[in-house]
């Protein structure tokens, strides 16, 4: 199939955005979203100009030769983080750059990727409740303690992902899985059950911390992307008062 | 004695990266590279705490421990740094600072006495500070390689190049 000028400039476009909002969407800086597609735009020959932002990406393309120029805007949908997605799209970008991809075989590529698996959720579920335990056995906590913030947490995340399968409001399941994890922790602070169930009470919610917003916002900062880095960083504190009002809920039931 | 608790801390950093990591969902592949990043990244903050520096300065050892480690994980199993950089620095990330401080917030509102009133808010302060600059020690420890080697990706730094990048090249024409 042999493209027109203006149908490859179009193509080109959407796979382009296509590109840069799942990078958002998914986790990436702003500088690897920039990077990432400027890289490919470069091997087609083509010129970008970008402006990113949290909810909308908008891309001017420009060709030298032809003097064309094309612009589209495209709005990102919810966010959530993978970084399957992220590592692949990179790893497609430099498949492009040195084996001469066509069009069409990154198309398929990005429909590959965003088909792509999951872990199985008892794997994940597992995998984080054991790191609630970690995190309580860091801080100091004994074999009981390990258990609740385990359990607090497996039942707590296990909350999150239904809320979010039912697309609530993305802090609204934040905040009603803090709550069910604190009011198990917190349970056994209120009856006394082990040595010091105060630290099952402090890391059972930190499976929720908002690292990747935080870590993102100072990265984007540190690149001179003030606007993306403030709207991260709101976007991670916000994340930690849910965290915070959900503790104060179980706080207030259990009056510790 | 001291070595055998180093050794279970080290597992306990690793599950606690992993768990993030899959939760991340990044690429199978890069699980184990993960595990051994988050647990020495972990345990070199651990140490210089013991030494006696402060949280923020030994988050930001660990952080650069971890991104140099992340460019050679990068070179390695073929995928950009930060996926192996950010769930492994997620442990050392100050979630109980910040949501302390945010729960120090909501109660001041609700706080009428005066002294327990400036108590609250000297320690609603500490933590919020505390927080934010480890977090910037996070991010600035993740980022140093990229920022020391001045190149727009990790697929150009050669170790051996970065020294003389940093220092300038001896030759006017490189």
């Amino acid at each position: 199939m042999i493209l027109s000028e203006k149908d490859k400039i179009n193509e080109l476009c959407q796979i382009l955005l296509e590109v840069g909002a799942l990078l958002m969407e998914t986790g990436a800086n702003t500088f690897r979203i920039r990077v990432t597609v400027m890289r490919i735009a470069c091997t087609y020959g083509y010129r970008a100009e970008l402006l990113i932002t949290h909810h909308a990406l908008m891309l001017t393309l420009y060709n030298k030769e032809s003097d064309q120029f094309f612009s589209r805007l495209k709005q990102t949908s919810s966010h959530r983080v993978n970084f399957k997605i992220v590592s692949g799209l990179s790893r497609m970008s430099w498949h492009i750059v040195e084996e001469n991809w066509s069009l069409e075989m990154v198309r398929k590529e990005i429909d590959r990727l965003k088909s792509g698996s999951h872990y199985p959720r008892i794997v994940t579920l597992i995998m984080v409740a054991l790191a609630g335990a970690s995190f309580c056995r860091l801080f100091g906590g004994e074999a009981i303690e390990m258990l609740v913030a385990f359990v607090a947490t497996f039942v707590g995340l296990f909350v999150r992902q239904e809320a979010a399968k039912r697309e609530f409001n993305p802090y609204l399941c934040i905040f009603s899985a803090a709550f069910v994890s604190s009011l198990i922790s917190g349970a056994t602070v209120y009856f006394q059950i082990g040595n010091n169930p105060e630290f099952a009470f402090a890391t059972s919610v930190l499976y929720l911390i908002p690292g990747i917003p935080l870590i993102n916002s100072l990265l984007d900062l540190l690149d001179g992307n003030i606007i993306n880095g403030v709207v991260r960083g709101i976007n991670g504190l916000t994340i930690a008062l849910s965290i915070a009002l959900g503790l104060l809920g179980a706080i207030l039931i259990y009056n510790i | 004695m001291e070595w055998i608790h180093l050794f279970e801390t080290w597992i306990w950093l690793g599950f606690a990266a992993t768990g993030f990591a899959i939760l991340f969902n990044v690429p199978p592949r890069t699980l184990w590279v993960i595990f051994i990043m988050g647990a020495l990244g972990g345990t070199l903050k651990l140490i210089c705490l013991k030494l006696g520096t402060n949280i923020i300065l030994s988050s930001f050892m660990g952080a650069l421990l971890i991104g140099f480690l992340s460019v050679v994980a990068a070179h390695l199993r073929h995928s950009p740094p930060f996926i192996f950089a950010i769930p492994a620095v997620i442990p050392m990330v100050p979630g109980a600072f910040t949501y302390r401080m945010m729960l120090g917030i909501i109660r001041l509102t609700g706080e009428n006495d005066h002294t327990i009133f400036l108590q609250l808010l000297q320690e609603t302060f500490d933590n919020g500070l505390k927080a934010f600059f480890v977090l910037t020690a996070l991010s600035l420890g993740v980022s140093g390689p990229m920022l020391l080697s001045r190149n727009k990706s990790t697929k150009e730094i050669k170790t051996s190049k970065i020294v003389t990048k940093i220092f300038g090249s001896k030759k006017a024409s490189d």
